[in-house]
């Protein structure tokens, strides 16, 4: 466990020393709450998706795929530089190096909830709307928790793969798709079949679960509640987080022995 | 006493052979030379001892452990300061130090001091790595593979890329290890290895062409100096 925490220390060093995780992962939801919430108040409230309560727990998962950017930086990086090799050779085993990026990126994930929960009190006091109450605040971080988990692993996945210059790219292509397909700012459940088909991916049915403890209400003007969507997300949301644990420990373990 | 016998190792890459039936011993306490121009093998074999790459066939031990099923324990005893100064840049040469250390539960301050003293890296402590010139980059290099007290130091081209004088210092710091541990050098710099190594082998298309002391191979050669007698090698086995 020591080299574990040893590697976990060098890690959180580099990465708040690294001045573009406070504009990613702390600056931008931030920003993306707070221009929303103007965009709202100038559309005379008419835009349900912007309401605090319903921003809440898409802003959360949309930040969630800044820590993927930011651990597939990292990863990518240590590859590049040679400093992973180097530590290869060293008595640390993958899981010392897997769990040392996997608690950084806990870190930054629990850091962006925090702040995202903060500002979205800030919202609702500004704005006079009830906020969610603190048995649901714990509710919505422990409901969001397997999305980090998929979001640290794709992170580490991304950066054992590609290199450092391609994988923010790839990344920024998935950053696209949990604005996009979790439906954070779109409202998803009029648009037909194709709501339909982003039940299958974890970014929306992550967003329903969080808006059904938020108490909020989609476009429609009706509540969400636990329907056949948030059962049947429940099970995508785990899959995607077994498969991405899965992937991620396997591409790490081939690259420590490679050729490369 | 040997520390390393490497008994046939190849390596082959899909459709190139980077190792053909190497075979060599290293002794306890020897500054051993690996020496070959580019492509030659030289990173590849340090790569297998190290256990990051997987030999194709033959046999190594080193320190009697065999390195396909006790790599574990021959991690414990090895460290490699790679061609790439492989640091965490955003740390401080402290902090640097200090990081390798615990992964070697050896975070003792006066291992630590006496390394920085050995290094020169006092003036540069609580500096981070990424912002130091190349030389003291390399020395910060070496510095952390030393801190784990090592048997045995794989110092993949460790002057690569630096001027005359800071090769010159590095040299000097090299020497002055020699007497306690088993160095594995690779250079394509030939007066590097003339002036470092007690024994030199030379490698060519992943074929080990003579392994012995600097003077055997001029005498062999019957070569008035090394660096004839190096390309003679070469160049006959091109051929």
């Amino acid at each position: 466990m020591n080299k574990v925490v040893n590697f976990y220390k060098r890690n959180l060093k580099e990465v708040l020393r690294d001045p573009l995780i406070y504009i990613f992962c702390l600056g931008f939801p931030i920003a993306m709450f707070f221009l929303f919430y103007i965009i709202n108040k100038f559309s005379n409230g008419n835009t349900p998706t912007f309401e605090v309560l319903s921003l809440l727990p898409g802003i959360i998962v949309f930040s969630y795929s800044f820590v993927m950017l930011t651990l597939s930086i990292m990863v990518s990086k240590d590859k590049q530089t040679f400093f992973l090799k180097r530590l290869y050779s060293s008595p640390m085993k993958s899981y010392d190096f897997i769990l040392g990026y996997s608690l950084v990126g806990l870190f930054i994930g629990v850091l962006q909830t925090l702040i995202c929960i903060i500002t979205g009190l800030i919202i609702s006091l500004i704005s006079s709307v009830d906020f969610v109450s603190i048995s649901n605040i714990l509710l919505l971080i422990i409901a969001q928790f397997p999305m980090l988990i998929t979001n640290i692993f794709l992170g580490i996945l991304f950066g054992t793969i590609f290199s450092d210059k391609s994988a923010p790219g790839i990344c920024s292509v998935f950053i696209s798709l949990a604005g996009i397909l979790g439906g954070c700012w779109m409202p998803i459940e009029t648009m037909g079949s194709f709501e339909t088909f982003c039940r299958f991916l974890p970014f929306y049915p992550s967003v329903y679960i969080g808006r059904i403890i938020t108490n909020s209400t989609n476009a429609l003007g009706i509540a969400y509640s636990f329907d056949n969507i948030a059962s049947f997300g429940l099970i995508t949301i785990s899959l995607f987080m077994i498969a991405s644990i899965f992937l991620a420990i396997f591409a790490f373990n081939k690259n420590m022995v490679s050729d490369k | 006493m040997n520390i390393i016998t490497i008994d046939n190792v190849c390596k082959n890459y899909k459709s190139k052979k980077a190792l053909d039936n190497v075979s060599l011993s290293i002794k306890q306490g020897e500054l051993f030379g690996l020496l070959g121009v580019n492509g030659a093998g030289k990173t590849t074999l340090i790569k297998i001892l190290c256990g990051l790459t997987r030999k194709t066939s033959g046999t190594i031990r080193i320190n009697n452990f065999d390195v396909d099923k006790e790599i574990d324990k021959i991690k414990e005893i090895i460290d490699i300061s790679p061609q790439e100064t492989s640091v965490a840049n955003n740390l401080t040469v402290k902090e640097n130090l200090e990081f390798f250390a615990n992964i070697y539960n050896n975070n003792d301050a006066n291992t630590i001091n006496e390394i920085v003293d050995v290094f020169n890296l006092n003036e540069v402590l609580n500096q981070r790595a990424k912002t130091l010139s190349g030389g003291y980059k390399r020395r910060l290099s070496i510095a952390i593979a030393l801190i784990s007290k090592p048997k045995i130091l794989f110092l993949d081209e460790p002057t690569l890329g630096l001027d005359v004088f800071a090769r010159r210092e590095l040299w000097n710091i090299i020497k002055k290890l020699q007497k306690n541990i088993t160095i594995i050098l690779t250079s394509h710099y030939l007066e590097e290895i003339e002036n470092l190594c007690d024994r030199v082998a030379i490698l060519s298309n992943g074929k080990l062409l003579k392994i012995g002391t600097i003077e055997e191979i001029k005498q062999l050669n019957n070569t008035q100096n090394f660096e004839d007698s190096f390309i003679k090698l070469v160049e006959a086995n091109n051929e």
